[in-house]
């Protein structure tokens, strides 16, 4: 009998095992399309499939923040002014459960703070000041709950150029942040593919703009 | 054992495939690419592609449910059986009814939201409108539907009065809107619009939320929590203000102190107006915001100001005569309003609101102590049956005390006055038979116990989505209890009554916008005075002559209105034009006549440039209005004699040196044209038979007006443009 039990236990933990392991598996694969999709329908498709996973897998705040992510990256590219605040709506709901699942996520908010970014692009002159200021003190609380999160202080950095741009000042407190946001990338160890690795690219990008 | 080599059967059992295939389409059998199939609870799924077809393996077995949704589209379910056998599924989806892409109701309706995205006018307009100096009703005086009457200031819409026009807060009634201005001088608005997140400003066929308004209804809808803790501070060429804003977690306040002082101003340059002491005010405000829980917010707005100015007066025909006029404006103003959401579908918010005004004027001997106080209570229920279906319904009471004391000299003190309890109640629904055509009716009762009368007034819009505009036909009943000052004097007055027909057509595509619309107002139960010969009232003397309610009138016309915001990058403008043709019969007048307040023609351009090289916004509007009827009592005839056009320039100019900062300066009247808004004559003829006249006029050519304003906050990028 007894014999039977350990034997049971451990069928479960494997059947428990096989589990994580079919999710984290299919957690990689899509997360690898949304970074790397070329065309708008690969990327909806693997948003769409990380949608699916996150309403099989309740408890997770992976699956809904890489939902949100595809959104935002669909906004993003989206030219339409309707449609784009389709998505970011779509992505704000999945931060917002996101959240619920995992509070005080430094990488939660400051994907927030990036949907709020890409809201401004829609119609700067109205939405600008509302948005930006949104956007910025999502950056903040993120830099406050994870200081070690690059993507918090590149984005922030991206939108604090942003701003030096328009008002003609100084770019270099944006550029020393980015230089900054670059070192925690280069120091970052990746603790499982679950874990958010994007916005490196998009900080070179910036200081090469800081050149 | 047993149940291991089960669990592992079914484990074998669950590696069987079954292939899953079908096509997604929506109402009109056109394919919808995009949607997202899934087998619920699983990983397993597919998108559909352009032809709305979709296709993937489960490895799942048994009793299943196939979910289906798209971005627009309510979602399906379908209960499936996998047993390995390839399934082919077809789905028809109905698109929901959303914001974005389905039809609203236009007819009569200017809304300014940052909230909603498909608005015609949005909150920042109102601020860097030039000429508006920053006063809501300023701005809107830019819009279709609106008669400038510049000695005024305040809404004319549709050849209504000042007074037809209700401002609402947050749904609650506002009783004097407007701060007291010098005779024949514009006042302005109480209220900032830096306040508020959204405006929605009706021109006629409002909901049947909104009572107590003739002709045209400005609901204004306060900002939720204020989520930046940041000091505001103004300095301005009359004055100076500064504000503080307090975030937490859940919650916000914040409290601005407005100091202006028109003295010095005034003294700098001449004005028409022969002042003894300029204008001054003091305006505290507070606003508090704290979220209930998740799904509660309570709200308080608060406003208390006290003006003051003392002026000479000299009657017409009498230049040797100089009469010291002393106002005093005390004004609170206080409201407070509850919003609760039960489940996704069922909303419920309640308010009360406190007005207090009270008028001090004295002049020479008499002296008029005015005072108003009114409680507003509501309570309103609001469901969502579905995304097609969505209703509300409230009730109110708006309970008002007025009176009127009049001291004069020796001659001792009389009063008139009134206390007024008016119970209403009202419902409406909103009906989405697709996303094309959308159909509101609503109902709204009122009961005047004043005068013991029960009023039932329907009000029922709809609009069609036709190609890539919308139509919309929009009718309603109103009602108003008449102007205080003749119910003061009689109270058994009814209500006054309009009757709104607007037919509607709007284009919103790609930042630009066309608006046409065409209306019949009526008129019935005016105040009219039962006497032909009977003179409107002079201020410092109650009022006692016969009122009936015998006047009525009519107004109609149409309105253009274009807004371009894309075809020339940085620049947004803005042009409105206004027909109207109205006749009114009440108050003295002998016979059907068009009012002093109504211009045929109105006109206005408004340009926005922004221009990044100098940091600056540039603004200019341009106003026309045609003449205005008066009546000439040299002449024969009524209303017989029409004022020059009126024509303004105006300029404003906002520099934003960097994200904290911000220098404004505008400049109304560029031209420095002589605006006649209208002639006073003297009550008798003079010796010559001849009545003497003179013009009201501007009270200066321009106002120039400068300010500097700074914001002190921690989160970068934030200053106060939107409050400007």
């Amino acid at each position: 009998m007894k014999t039977l039990f350990v034997t049971f236990l451990l069928f479960v933990a494997l059947v428990a095992q096989a589990h994580d392991k079919k999710f984290e598996e299919a957690m990689a694969k899509q997360i690898q399309h949304v970074y790397t999709a070329e065309k708008t329908e690969a990327l909806q498709a693997a948003t769409h499939a990380l949608d699916r996973i996150a309403q099989a897998e309740k408890s997770r705040w992976e699956p809904l923040y890489y939902a949100a992510f595809g959104y935002v990256m669909m906004a993003n590219r989206e030219p339409e002014a309707a449609k784009k605040d389709g998505y970011l709506d779509q992505a704000m709901e999945r931060i917002r459960k996101a959240a619920e699942a995992s509070p005080n996520n430094s990488e939660i908010t400051a994907l927030e703070g990036f949907a709020h970014m890409i809201r401004v692009t829609v119609d700067p002159a109205t939405r600008g000041q509302q948005y930006s200021a949104l956007s910025m003190q999502a950056y903040g609380k993120a830099i406050q709950q994870d200081p070690g999160n690059p993507r918090a202080l590149a984005l922030m950095a991206q939108m604090q150029y942003g701003m030096a741009q328009f008002f003609k000042s100084s770019t270099a407190e944006a550029c020393t942040m980015a230089q900054k946001a670059l070192a925690l990338f280069e120091g970052a160890k990746s603790e499982s593919p679950l874990t958010p690795a994007w916005g490196r690219g998009m900080t070179e990008g910036l200081l090469a703009q800081c050149q | 054992m047993k149940w291991i080599i089960a669990c592992l059967f079914s484990s074998a059992v669950a590696a069987a495939q079954t292939p899953v295939r079908g096509r997604v389409m929506d109402g009109e059998g056109q394919p919808v690419p995009g949607a997202n199939v899934m087998v619920k609870g699983t990983y397993d799924g597919a998108s559909t592609g352009v032809d709305g077809v979709f296709q993937f393996v489960t490895y799942e077995t048994g009793p299943q449910t196939l979910l289906v949704s798209s971005m627009g589209y309510a979602s399906v379910e379908k209960p499936i059986d996998l047993q390995g056998a390839a399934l082919v599924l077809d789905f028809s989806l109905r698109e929901s009814i959303n914001e974005l892409e389905s039809v609203v109701i236009s007819a009569g309706a200017f809304t300014a939201s940052d909230q909603n995205r498909r608005t015609v006018f949005k909150a920042l307009d109102i601020a860097t409108t030039a000429g508006a100096t920053a006063d809501i009703a300023g701005a809107l005086n830019t819009l279709p539907g609106t008669q400038k009457v510049g000695e005024s200031g305040r809404l004319f819409v549709r050849g209504g009065d000042g007074h037809e026009t209700r401002t609402f807060i947050d749904g609650m009634v506002v009783l004097d809107a407007y701060g007291p201005a010098a005779p024949n001088t514009p006042s302005r608005g109480r209220f900032l619009p830096f306040m508020f997140k959204g405006t929605s400003f009706s021109t006629g066929g409002y909901s049947a939320e909104y009572g107590q308004a003739l002709s045209s209804a400005l609901a204004l809808d306060s900002k939720d929590e204020d989520p930046t803790t940041r000091t505001d501070i103004g300095l301005l060429s009359v004055g100076a203000d500064v504000a503080h804003t307090q975030a937490w977690k859940n919650g916000s306040w914040a409290g601005k102190a407005q100091y202006t002082n028109l003295r010095p101003y005034m003294n700098l340059i001449n004005q028409e107006i022969d002042w003894i002491a300029p204008p001054v005010s003091t305006e505290l405000s507070t606003a508090f915001r704290q979220k209930v829980g998740t799904r509660g917010l309570f709200k308080f707005y608060g406003n208390a100001d006290r003006n003051q100015f003392s002026l000479y007066q000299t009657p017409v025909g009498d230049d040797a005569t100089k009469e010291a006029l002393e106002l005093t404006n005390v004004y609170r103003y206080g409201n407070a309003t509850y919003a609760h959401a039960f489940g996704d579908r069922w909303f419920w918010r309640a308010g009360v609101s406190y007005n207090l005004n009270e008028n001090h004027v004295d002049r020479a001997a008499a002296g008029l102590r005015e005072r108003e106080t009114g409680v507003h209570v509501k309570s309103v229920i609001e469901q969502t049956v579905s995304d097609r279906v969505e209703w509300k319904a409230g009730v109110e009471l708006i309970h008002r005390q007025y009176s009127a004391r009049w001291q004069a000299g020796q001659s001792g003190v009389r009063v008139q006055g009134f206390t007024e309890p008016l119970w209403a109640a009202f419902a409406e629904a909103d009906v989405y038979a697709s996303k094309r055509f959308v159909m509101r009716a609503g109902v709204r009762s009122e009961y005047q116990a004043l005068n013991q009368t029960l009023g039932v007034d329907p009000r029922a819009s709809l609009a069609y989505k036709v190609g890539e505009g919308q139509m919309s036909l929009a009718y309603g009943r109103f009602r108003q209890s008449a102007a205080n000052h003749w119910l003061r004097s009689d109270s058994r007055l009814a209500s006054e009554k309009a009757e709104h027909v607007i037919l509607n057509y709007q284009v919103i595509k790609n930042n630009r916008t066309f608006r046409a619309e065409a209306y019949y107002k009526n008129y019935v139960d005016l105040v009219k005075f039962q006497s032909a010969t009977a003179q409107l009232p002079n201020a410092f003397m109650p009022f006692a002559q016969p009122l009936l309610n015998t006047g009525h009138g009519f107004a109609k016309g149409f309105e253009l209105f274009w807004r371009d915001n894309q075809s020339v990058e940085n620049v947004d403008y803005w042009i409105s034009y206004s027909y109207l043709d109205t006749q009114r019969d009440y108050l003295n007048f002998p016979a059907a006549a068009p009012p002093s307040f109504a211009s045929a023609h109105n006109f206005s351009v408004v340009y926005k440039h922004f221009v990044p090289a100098i940091k600056s916004q540039l603004g200019l509007t341009y106003s026309f209005a045609s003449g205005r009827p008066y009546h000439n009592p040299n002449f024969a005839g009524f209303q017989n004699a029409r004022t020059p056009s009126y024509q303004d320039l105006s300029a404003n100019i906002s520099y934003l040196p960097n994200p904290r900062i911000i220098i404004h300066f505008s400049c109304t009247n560029l031209l420095g044209r002589d605006n006649i808004f209208g002639y006073q004559f003297s009550p008798e003829a003079g010796a010559d038979g001849h009545y003497a006249s003179r013009a009201i006029r501007q009270a200066a050519p321009r106002f120039v007006f400068l300010g500097v304003f700074i914001t002190l906050s921690k989160a970068k990028g934030i200053n106060q443009l939107p409050s400007l």
